[in-house]
């Protein structure tokens, strides 16, 4: 796995990029720090980047102790592999640890691993257990327990079991496929793929691949064993729930974290403006996630903004299944007529990146560069009138949160500006996620993914479950099917960047930007910075 | 008096029967069940999936077959698991799998309340500490508004026409068109935000020594309840109910300062105090009387809004909650318990206005 080895000195090709940016005055000095850093470089090696030398810096070694309010959802909780939002796995990352994780700067390291190995054509993967953990009911860790794991992993008669979707190269008959899983002994597991997969390691990064005892019953509250060095105390749906550090139990990784006592979390409803009350009245530390507005805000009263530059984005995609969208030439005209840097500033008040059209992210291992994509509003209406499409009303729905509805808004209003006739709607959440698949024409939030190829196998192959475009392309399937083949991320580029034009080619959707993901904590809590996919490691962070 | 109170609770029996009835309509339509059905399995399930879920939780049953289970009337839903063991809605009421050993009827009538979806627990465990909550956040804007309200009303009443008369108005009237989405906000902006209102100058003049004088949120108030942290949800309850509270005051004072006994009184040589405590505070509290006791329903629909806003999580916060994630049982069992109190406090309110006035029987 390429994007795991990635030495410490090597630096991470979208820094370098942005210190280019930087030099060349396109980016600030502050906002080249945050993303450098954001992406994993040293804050020395981000100012080398620009030649200048970093300001000493004082070394702080964490200390024990303390109770850290955090602002969280806190759904009713389930069984991990049904998870469906990363609130619910945050709550319980402090006794249900993974097999590895995925990192700020975009590496995945091993947790309950000590290692892994792939062979060169990525349909065999050794895994390699962790020694000496021991679960806080005593029993040892051990193959057979991983084992047992990737069963319920593939099980797909458990409604919304999502993991099964990361499975499907170790699947057979919407079960686990007999003699993919091979325990060779108490600490090594070999799986073996009946296609290549190269997702399949990130897919255990993910927040619904949390490692159970073989004995769980489902409910990761009432019968909380796992591996890690915290246990909850309280948990009340809607309200908040209480974890602290486990006095019966010895952590693989004692002396490495866990410094934290306690860790409330307290759930304020969804109103930001209860966030900040709360905040002011010194009732919370730190955020789940800031967004929009209130990040001057809390900025404003003292709390340190951190962030992570992602590939979670805002999809506005056609479903090709219906008119006027089956055609080709409809939906290129439509995206032409669109600035995307325009939607980014205006939509989104510049808190990201400008994408492509396609939905691979600068900081994907394989992304590929490709030559800007051209904006021509009078072409645009052109192609539409000899479609006969020139006085067709569009309609462009999307939910009612506030970054769908605005960037939807400014995509109506530049096709309006082309002379385009269209129609916003915006529906209430809850409504929304009903038929988000089948919209004509609607914007979807996609979360991050480590790897270019992941949400493309997701949402864009011929007729998988999410594919809410109903894209359908021969020569991308197969071109996808190879790029899940090639581990390493620089071979696999070259695949990428047809499959990305692919994309660009066939209008399939607008995506205007790369969200950056932003956070508040007060300047007392380390190591809290925001995480690319919303995960709190509380067993990292501590107070000063 | 036995026979009116039977009435009554005759009345609140059908009352709470239509009530739900509409609730569980409404919670019940098929879009409804599907959005149930997503926050429950997962946000993204497929069609096929919503349908297997509905199915294997009971509720692809009429909807009144349904109704009758919740009421207790109807046995409830059993289905066989591949196993042998046995699920239904009794079967997880009691939680047992073993077939044949749980009752055949489990509802209201046999004192179940059902499962909340979203908080994944019994409404019988949900409600009532969400009851409490409210409890005291009512109980102390009752001690905050009554007597507010008829010293007000009482001071602008026993003068009808002078200035403090005109003043007092006024005032009752601004805090009465004044909602509580909007003193709440105002009462925030103003005293609990370090940035803007009073907070910033208290705090630079070192009047206080946190950044902030009143919590903006009272979420700390669930654990322990402090006059920094209860006293702007209670305010904002408050202000908007002793306005209309004052205003019946007022006017039921007035009229009794007009009547023959008082002028009899005042010219047989009694003081101005004595009249006004004596003889025409207890005439003109009767008014008043019916009007705080229906206003006790009527601030549980301000606490929803209030709640909400401080995050206290209460029973109109329940209710919010409940009616935003479609939890269908957990909103059947809150319309009850609003249906209990409506009544209830009318037949409070009544007995209670006979007490005071003698010239008036309940039958």
């Amino acid at each position: 796995m390429t994007h795991k080895k990635r030495k410490a000195t090597e630096l991470h090709r979208a820094a370098k990029l942005y210190a280019s940016e930087c030099t060349e005055g396109k980016l600030s000095r502050r906002e080249f720090l945050t993303r450098a850093t954001a992406l994993g470089v040293a804050a020395p090696a981000a100012y080398g980047l620009l030649g200048l030398s970093a300001p000493a810096a004082r070394a702080d070694t964490p200390q024990m102790g303390g109770t850290l309010r955090v602002q969280m959802d806190i759904r009713a909780q389930r069984d991990p592999r049904t998870w469906d939002w990363s609130e619910l796995a945050n709550v319980c990352r402090g006794w249900l640890e993974y097999l590895v994780q995925y990192n700020r700067d975009g590496t995945i390291t091993p947790v309950l691993l000590e290692d892994w190995e792939a062979n060169d054509d990525a349909t065999e993967y050794t895994l390699m257990i962790r020694q000496g953990v021991t679960w806080n009911n005593g029993d040892a860790f051990t193959a057979e327990h991983v084992a047992h794991n990737f069963e319920r992993w593939c099980d797909t008669s458990v409604e919304g079991n999502s993991m099964a979707s990361r499975m499907g190269a170790i699947m057979e008959d919407d079960a686990l496929r007999e003699g993919a899983v091979e325990v060779v002994d108490e600490h090594t597991l070999r799986l073996h793929l009946s296609r290549p997969d190269i997702t399949l390691i990130s897919g255990l990064a993910d927040y619904p691949a949390a490692v159970v005892h073989p004995d769980f019953n489902g409910d990761p509250i009432g019968d909380p064993i796992g591996t890690g060095p915290y246990r909850p105390v309280s948990h009340d749906t809607g309200i908040g729930a209480v974890i602290e550090r486990n006095p019966d139990h010895t952590w693989w990784n004692e002396g490495n974290g866990a410094w934290l006592d306690r860790i409330e979390f307290v759930d304020l409803g969804t109103d930001p403006a209860a966030w900040v009350a709360s905040a002011e009245g010194a009732e919370i530390d730190m955020l789940y996630e800031t967004t929009g507005d209130f990040l001057d805000i809390f900025t404003a009263i003292g709390m340190d903004q951190t962030e992570a530059v992602t590939s979670s984005t805002l999809v506005v995609r056609f479903n090709q299944e219906n008119e006027p969208y089956d055609n080709r030439a409809v939906r290129r005209a439509l995206q032409m007529a669109i600035s995307n840097a325009e939607v980014l500033e205006l939509g989104y008040s510049d808190l990201g990146i400008v994408a492509e059209n396609h939905h691979v992210c600068p900081i994907h291992p394989e992304y590929a560069e490709l030559p800007p994509i051209e904006m021509d509003r009078d072409a645009a209406l052109d192609m539409l009138e000899a479609e006969g499409h020139a006085d067709t009303e569009f309609e462009l729905i999307s939910s009612d949160e506030t970054f769908h509805a605005d960037t939807a808004d400014n995509i109506a209003a530049q096709m309006r500006e082309a002379g385009i006739n269209i129609r916003r709607t915006i529906l209430p959440g809850a409504t929304f996620w009903n038929d988000w698949l089948t919209y004509p024409f609607s914007a979807t939030s996609w979360a991050m993914r480590p790897l270019g190829v992941q949400t493309l196998n997701l949402a864009y192959r011929s007729g998988v479950a999410w594919n809410e475009s109903a894209f359908s392309n021969v020569e991308f399937d197969e071109l996808l099917d190879q790029a899940n083949g090639i581990p390493d991320a620089d071979e696999r580029r070259e695949i990428m960047a047809r499959l990305q034009e692919i994309m660009q080619e066939e209008g399939v959707a607008i995506i205007p930007y790369w969200r950056s993901l932003f956070r508040h904590a007060r300047p007392n809590i380390h190591n809290a910075e925001m995480h690319p996919t919303f995960e709190i490691h509380y067993q990292n962070y501590w107070m000063s | 008096m036995l026979l009116f109170l039977a009435r009554r609770i005759g009345v609140m029996i059908v009352t709470a029967l239509c009530l739900t009835f509409i609730v569980f309509y409404l919670t019940n339509l098929p879009a409804k069940l599907e959005t149930l059905a997503k926050t429950q399995a997962g946000s993204r399930i497929s069609d096929a999936e919503v349908a297997s879920w509905l199915d294997r939780n009971g509720y692809n049953q009429p909807m009144l077959t349904r109704y009758g289970e919740w009421l207790g009337v109807v046995p409830g839903w059993t289905r066989e698991d591949g196993d042998g063991d046995v699920t239904g809605r009794c079967y997880r009421a009691y939680g047992i799998t073993d077939p044949g050993v749980a009752p055949a009827r489990c509802g209201l009538l046999q004192g179940y309340w059902g499962e909340s979806t979203r908080f994944r627990a019994s409404v019988a465990d949900v409600i009532p500490p969400r009851l409490g909550a409210t409890g005291l956040l009512m109980m102390w804007a009752l001690i905050v508004m009554v007597p507010m309200a008829l010293i007000v009303g009482v001071l602008a009443g026993m003068r009808e026409g002078s200035r403090t008369d005109r003043t007092l108005s006024t005032f009752a009237i601004a805090s009465t068109a004044t909602p509580e989405y909007v003193s709440g906000v105002v009462f925030i902006a103003l005293l609990a935000s370090s940035t803007a209102g009073l907070s910033p100058l208290l705090s630079s003049w070192g009047w206080i020594d946190a950044p902030v004088l009143f919590q903006g949120n009272a979420r700390s108030a669930l654990e322990k309840i402090t006059f920094w942290n209860f006293t702007l949800p209670v305010m904002t309850i408050a202000l908007y109910g002793m306005g209309y509270v004052a205003r019946i005051t007022r006017a039921s004072m007035t009229e009794v300062m007009t009547q023959q006994y008082i002028r009899t009184a005042r010219l047989k040589g009694v003081s101005f105090a004595n009249i006004v405590l004596r003889h025409a505070l207890r005439n003109a509290l009767i008014a008043p009387f019916t009007v705080i006791m229906l206003q006790i329903p009527w601030l549980l629909t301000g606490v929803v809004i209030v709640e909400v806003l401080f995050s206290y999580p209460g029973f109109g916060w329940t209710l919010f909650e409940a009616a935003v994630n479609n939890d269908i049982e957990l909103l059947l069992a809150a319309s009850v318990v609003a249906v209990i109190v409506v009544l209830l406090t009318q037949l409070i309110s009544d007995i209670g206005y006979v007490w005071l006035n003698p010239r008036i029987r309940v039958t």
